[in-house]
C-alpha cells in the first residue's frame, strides 16, 4: 500500500494543474451541499428552540370569579414542567401591548376592555411539544377559560419549512454526488490518458491490475476529500464573517444564535467526499482491463 | 553455458501454490526455457483476407542462450515475441516458457508471466517523468519486495547498464542511448529467466547499436537467455550466434551468421564499397 500512496503522490504532483482544477471544482459542489445543509441544521435547531419554548397565554372569560383564577394560578405553580405562572390583568395587558407599540398614540385609545385577563406561562425548556398540549389541553377544558393560544402553530410551519429544506438539501446531495462523480472520473481518465507510457510499462513488467489501479483510486479519493475538505473551510470563512457582523440581528430575528455544522456533519461530508472520490476514480478507470 | 549460471526467477509466474518450474532440479535446468510448438498465427484484416504471420512455428531456445530473431519488416519478429509475453494469443499451436503453456494462461496470471521475462523495446518504454532508479524499481515494486532490497538491487543494476551515479536524473532528459540503457536495467533488475529484446537497436544510431548489443553481450555471458529480434544485419555479423530467420510465417534455424543462410536476403542500402565497421543499419528485405 506504500508503494501505491506513494506513486498516487507522484501522480497528484506530476498532474497538480489537472488536480487542482478538479479539486476546486468539488470544492464548489461541496459548498452548495454545505450550506444547504448549514440551513437545514439552523432551521432545525430553531424548531427545537421553538417547540421547546412552552409559552401559553390562557386567556380568561370576563365573568371568571377571582377564586377560581387564584385557583388555577395555584395549581399551575405546584406543576413541575410550568417554570413561572403570572397573572395580567386587561390593565396590564393594555400596558404590556402600549410598550410594545413604541406609544403608539392609536393604541392608547384602545379601550381596557378590548384586552382579556389572562394568565401568562412558561414551560420549562426541556419540556416537549406534546407536553405542553397535554398542559393546554386540560386548562382550556375549565370553565373560567376562554382559550389558550400556544406557539404550537409556527413549531408546526416551521416544521414544514423545515422538511422542505431537507428535501431540497437531499436533491442538491444526489445533484453534488453526482456532479462529485463525474468530475472525479473525468479527472482519472484524463490523467491516465496522459499518463498511458506509465501504464504501459506497469503492464509490461507484471503489474497486476490491483497494481495499477490503486494509485489512480487513492488520488480520487484524496481529491474528494482535499475539495470537501477545502469546501468547510470556505463555508467557515463565511460563516463567521456573516455572523461576527449580523450576529445580534440574527439572534434577535432568530431567537437563536446561529451555529455552524456539526463537528459529525464535517467529519461526515469528508469522509462522503473521498468515498465519492474513490468510485469516481474507479468509475474512471473501468475501461482499463486489458492485460 | 547454457543453464549452468542461468539463475531461478524472483517468483514463479503461476499462483501461489503452483509448481515452479525453474526449481525443479537439474531436470527442470535441462529443459528448455522456451519452446514453439506448431505455432500459428493469423491477423484477419478489414479487407477480409486472412494474414498468415506465422505457420507451424516449431522452435526451442536453451537455457541461457543468445538467439537472434531476424527477417523483413512485417515478418513477424515482434509478433512472435508479443505471443511469448501475451500481448498476442497464439490461434493454432503451443508456447511453452519453463514447461507452461503461455497460451492457456488466464487473464489473472499474466502478470506473473511477465514477471518472469525481461521485455526492452525499440522506442524504450520509459517514463520520461520518473527518474531512472524508479523506472527501474518498477519492476521490482510489482513484486512486493522490501524498499532496501529494491534500493540495493536497482543501485547494481543501473551500474551494470553503465548509468552508475545517474540513479536521480530524469528519464525524459537522458539521450536515446541512456534511456534504452534504462529499459535495458528494469528488464534484467528482475533476474528474469528470458529477456524479450524487440528491435532494441532501432533507434539507435549504429555507434550506440553495437554499444546496446554489447549489453546484451554482457548480461547474456552472466546467464541470461536473450531472444534479440532485429532486421540489422550488421548486429547479426558482429559476432556467430543461432539465428531465426523468419521469412512467409516460417522459421529457419541458422547455426550461425547470415552467410551460411545464403542469398534469399541482402541489405536494402548495402553500400559494397562502405567500409564494414561503419556500415549503417540496414534493412533486409526478401528477394523474389
Amino acid at each position: 500500500m506504500s508503494g501505491s500512496i506513494e506513486r498516487a503522490k507522484r501522480g497528484l504532483i506530476a498532474e497538480w494543474r489537472l488536480h487542482a482544477l478538479s479539486v476546486v471544482s468539488l470544492a464548489v459542489a461541496f459548498v452548495c451541499l454545505g450550506a444547504a445543509l448549514l440551513v437545514v441544521v439552523n432551521l432545525h435547531e430553531l424548531k427545537e428552540r421553538w417547540g421547546r419554548t412552552g409559552r401559553a397565554s390562557v386567556y380568561l372569560r370576563d365573568d371568571a370569579p377571582p377564586a377560581q383564577v387564584e385557583a388555577i394560578v395555584a395549581a399551575l405553580k405546584v406543576i413541575p414542567e410550568v417554570k413561572s405562572v403570572r397573572y395580567l390583568s386587561p390593565a396590564d395587558a393594555r400596558a404590556v401591548v402600549f410598550g410594545q407599540g413604541g406609544g403608539d398614540p392609536t393604541l392608547r385609545n384602545i379601550p381596557q376592555e378590548a384586552f382579556p385577563a389572562s394568565i401568562e406561562i412558561d414551560v420549562a425548556p426541556e419540556v416537549g411539544e406534546a407536553e405542553v398540549q397535554a398542559i393546554v389541553g386540560k386548562l382550556a377544558a375549565l370553565p373560567a377559560v376562554e382559550g389558550v393560544e400556544t406557539y404550537g402553530t409556527w413549531t408546526a410551519r416551521l416544521g414544514s419549512v423545515l422538511q422542505g429544506g431537507t428535501l431540497a438539501a437531499l436533491a442538491l446531495a444526489t445533484i453534488v454526488f453526482g456532479a462529485v462523480l463525474a468530475v472525479v472520473g473525468s479527472t482519472m481518465r484524463l490523467a491516465l490518458t496522459r499518463r498511458r507510457a506509465e501504464v504501459e510499462v506497469l503492464r509490461l513488467v507484471g503489474a497486476s491490475s490491483s497494481f495499477v489501479k490503486t494509485p489512480y483510486v487513492l488520488e480520487g479519493t484524496f481529491q474528494g476529500a482535499i475539495g470537501a475538505t477545502a469546501a468547510v473551510a470556505v463555508l467557515a470563512l463565511l460563516f463567521f464573517l456573516v455572523k461576527t457582523r449580523l450576529d445580534a440581528d440574527l439572534a434577535g430575528l432568530l431567537g437563536l444564535d446561529p451555529t455552524f455544522l456539526p463537528p459529525l456533519v464535517v467529519l461526515g461530508m469528508i469522509v462522503t467526499g473521498a468515498v465519492l472520490g474513490a468510485m469516481g476514480g474507479a468509475l474512471g478507470l473501468r475501461r482499463l482491463t486489458a492485460v | 553455458m547454457a543453464g549452468s549460471s542461468a539463475r531461478a526467477p524472483l517468483q514463479p509466474f503461476l499462483r501461489a501454490g503452483s509448481r515452479d518450474p525453474l526449481r525443479g532440479g537439474e531436470a527442470a535446468a535441462k529443459k528448455p526455457v522456451l519452446v514453439f510448438d506448431g505455432v500459428q498465427k493469423v491477423y484477419h484484416q478489414p479487407s477480409g483476407s486472412d494474414l498468415h504471420v506465422l505457420r507451424g512455428v516449431d522452435l526451442a531456445i536453451e537455457r541461457g542462450e543468445f538467439v537472434f530473431v531476424t527477417g523483413p519488416s512485417g515478418a513477424g519478429k515482434s509478433t512472435m515475441l508479443k505471443l511469448v509475453y501475451r500481448a498476442e494469443t497464439v490461434d493454432d499451436g503451443r508456447i511453452l516458457f519453463c514447461g507452461r503453456d503461455v497460451a492457456r494462461l488466464t487473464d489473472d496470471s499474466i502478470p506473473f508471466l511477465r514477471r518472469n521475462l525481461g521485455i526492452v523495446f525499440q522506442d524504450f518504454k520509459v517514463v520520461p517523468t520518473w527518474t531512472v532508479a524508479e523506472n527501474v524499481a518498477i519492476a521490482l515494486e510489482v513484486l512486493g519486495l522490501s524498499a532496501r532490497l529494491i534500493r540495493q538491487r536497482v543501485a547494481m543494476a543501473i551500474e551494470r547498464v553503465g548509468l552508475a551515479g545517474r540513479g536521480g536524473d530524469r528519464a525524459g532528459v537522458l539521450s536515446g542511448g541512456e534511456q534504452q540503457r534504462v529499459a535495458i536495467a528494469r528488464a534484467i533488475v528482475g533476474e528474469p529467466a528470458l529477456v524479450l529484446a524487440d528491435e532494441p537497436t532501432g533507434n539507435l544510431d549504429p555507434a550506440l547499436a553495437l554499444d546496446i548489443l554489447g549489453l546484451f553481450e554482457e548480461i547474456h555471458a552472466q546467464g541470461t537467455t536473450v531472444m534479440f529480434a532485429t532486421h540489422d544485419r550488421t548486429l547479426l555479423d558482429v559476432r556467430p550466434r543461432r539465428i531465426l530467420v523468419l521469412d512467409e510465417g516460417r522459421v529457419t534455424d541458422v547455426a550461425a551468421g547470415l552467410e551460411h543462410f545464403g542469398d534469399d536476403f541482402v541489405d536494402e542500402e548495402d553500400d559494397a564499397s562502405a567500409p564494414r565497421a561503419i556500415v549503417a543499419p540496414t534493412r533486409l528485405r526478401r528477394v523474389s
